[in-house]
């Protein structure tokens, strides 16, 4: 289904770097056919697809883990209406396939802020797609990968502009160990009816030791033409002047490293978490850089 | 308290090949002095300090380093900062993300864990804070910022002698400190690092001018030239060098 093509193509080029169907053999998916997304069509044939509406003016917070059993795979079709708010925190520890899919409409005024904490699995991707349809809405796409030998964490999305005044922010940062591969891929499409977008993403890897992998793919796809669109995107090392510096006030270098790292991986944390999730994430950021040195 | 006997060192970068840097320093520091060294550029004052304070990169092919009795060479950078070496640099890094405090409480009590003492508390520490800042005329909030991120190259040096106040060490390398800071700056600095000064501390000062030993008066000066130590005299070496430079300093014997 998804092997090699003779000619790149989206599709083909979406899964380049996570090899869904290589994760899947070996195991019985069902995987119902239709226009759906292909992750969509799988949770839908393992009975894990979901709803969530958020009405006109309500605000709401979603807290979601992945990756609990051996494969996991679920996915939501999310429809924030007029001048609604979510806020969707999904954290994936665990698992030895870990598959998600989002699909959120945004309404007029909407808004919608993500926050993502993935540590991978043998194979993970969680996709999220946003169609904005409604003037002057928000998005907040923030995310947190953390890859050690053996682990794979895909963070793809999309969000396709179809209505003017939305404001936009991606950040991304990860971190990647030795055997581990980070996937970024993030596309804006903003279409010609989409006037005084204001969209900014960024993709921020650090890899940590030498056999360590991070594949960016940032996309912006502009039809209209007054708008503001900015993209970064980075992956490099950790700074061995900066390293010397801490170890020279005293810190082992494991010490200083973990600093380091730390401080670049929680400016990816948005504000708006509440404290415990917060604390919970910088936690679980905190054992891995443990658990890694 | 350091004694440096006949150091040969290469820097060795990463891509390229290696250069002799030193050739043939020796030195002696007993406690309670302040030396400074000054010399032409390139003739090795930063890799000296560097070499000192552990920096990968730098090789030692012959001679030592001993500081109290101990092979310094041998040691990781970070233990030879808890035995009491500070390094404040030329070029301080940026640290995004960790607050100032944050770093220098770390820094202070991963010193005190090498040394096998008990962590400062917080009340003590911010005590301590409080002083140093005082002392240096640094607002409080500038500590509360990420270390160095977007200060000013006098911020910079600043904040360096804060952590040194901070974290008193007992031997001082104070690389071109003076670079980037106004007379006003220099001398509220000056009176940070004289206030380090006693019996059982001593202290590198490495520059190119006589300006900052106006103010960190040195019981040595020692002309570094071409990887070794050319001349030796009191502080009248220093004014000697502002008055001629070196070439004619180094001429006469």
């Amino acid at each position: 289904m998804i092997a090699a093509e003779a000619l790149p193509n989206r599709r083909v080029e979406g899964w380049r770097w996570s090899d869904l169907s290589a994760a899947l053999v070996g195991r019985e998916v069902p995987i119902i056919p239709g226009d759906r997304h292909v992750l969509a069509r799988i949770a839908i044939g393992a009975r894990r697809m979901g709803g969530i509406v958020v009405n006109a003016g309500e605000t709401r917070t979603e807290i979601e883990r992945v990756g609990d059993d051996g494969l996991d795979t679920r996915a939501l079709e999310i429809d924030v209406r007029e001048g609604a708010s979510l806020s969707l925190v999904t954290i994936q520890e665990e698992g030895d396939v870990a598959l998600a899919h989002r699909k959120v409409r945004l309404g007029k005024g909407a808004t919608f802020r993500q926050f993502t904490l993935a540590r991978g699995a043998r194979y993970a991707r969680l996709e999220t797609e946003i169609d904005v349809i409604g003037s002057n809405a928000k998005v907040e796409l923030n995310g947190v990968y953390l890859v050690a030998q053996g682990r794979h964490a895909d963070l793809t999305s999309q969000v396709i502009l179809n209505a003017d005044h939305a404001e936009v922010r991606q950040i991304v940062r990860g971190a990647a160990r030795k055997g581990g591969r980070g996937v970024f891929q993030g596309r804006f499409k903003v279409e010609r009816i989409a006037q005084k977008t204001d969209a900014k993403m960024a993709h921020n890897a650090l890899l940590l030791e030498d056999g360590a992998e991070v594949f960016a793919k940032p996309e912006l796809e502009i039809y209209a033409d007054d708008v503001q669109c900015a993209h970064g995107n980075t992956s490099g090392q950790l700074d061995e002047a900066a390293i010397f510096y801490l170890r020279q006030r005293g810190l082992s270098e494991i010490e200083a490293r973990a600093m380091i790292t730390r401080a670049f991986l929680v400016e990816a944390l948005p504000e708006w978490l509440d404290e415990a999730i917060r604390s919970e994430a910088e936690g679980r950021i905190d054992t891995w850089l443990g658990a890694a040195s | 308290m350091l004694e440096l006997n006949n150091l040969h060192a290469r820097v060795v970068p990463e891509d390229g090949p290696a250069r002799e840097i030193l050739k043939g320093l020796s030195l002696s520091i007993p406690a309670g002095e302040v030396h400074a060294i000054m010399g032409p550029n390139g003739a090795g004052k930063s890799t000296l300090s560097y070499l000192l304070t552990g920096r990968d990169g730098y090789e030692v092919t012959e001679g030592a380093a001993i500081f109290e009795g101990e092979d310094l060479l041998a040691l990781p950078p970070e233990t030879r900062a808890a035995k009491g070496l500070f390094l404040s640099f030329q070029y301080p890094l940026e640290i995004a993300g960790v607050p100032v405090m944050t770093f220098v409480r770390a820094a202070m009590n991963a010193q005190r864990k090498t040394r096998g003492e008990p962590e400062v508390s917080a009340p003590d520490f911010l005590k301590l804070s409080r002083v140093a800042a005082q002392q240096l005329r640094i607002d409080p909030e500038m500590l509360k910022r990420p270390l160095n991120v977007g200060f000013s190259g006098g911020e910079k040096k600043r904040l360096e002698i804060y952590q040194m106040l901070m974290l008193q060490p007992r031997f001082m390398i104070l690389d071109e400190t003076d670079s980037g800071l106004d007379i006003d700056a220099l001398k509220v600095v000056a009176e940070g690092v004289n206030a380090l000064r006693g019996p059982d501390r001593s202290m590198l000062v490495i520059t190119h001018y006589q300006r900052l030993l106006e103010y960190i008066k040195p019981d040595r000066v020692h002309i570094l030239a071409a990887g070794r130590i050319a001349k030796s005299g009191g502080p009248e070496l220093a004014h000697e060098l502002e008055k001629s430079g070196y070439d004619s300093v180094m001429a006469t014997p």
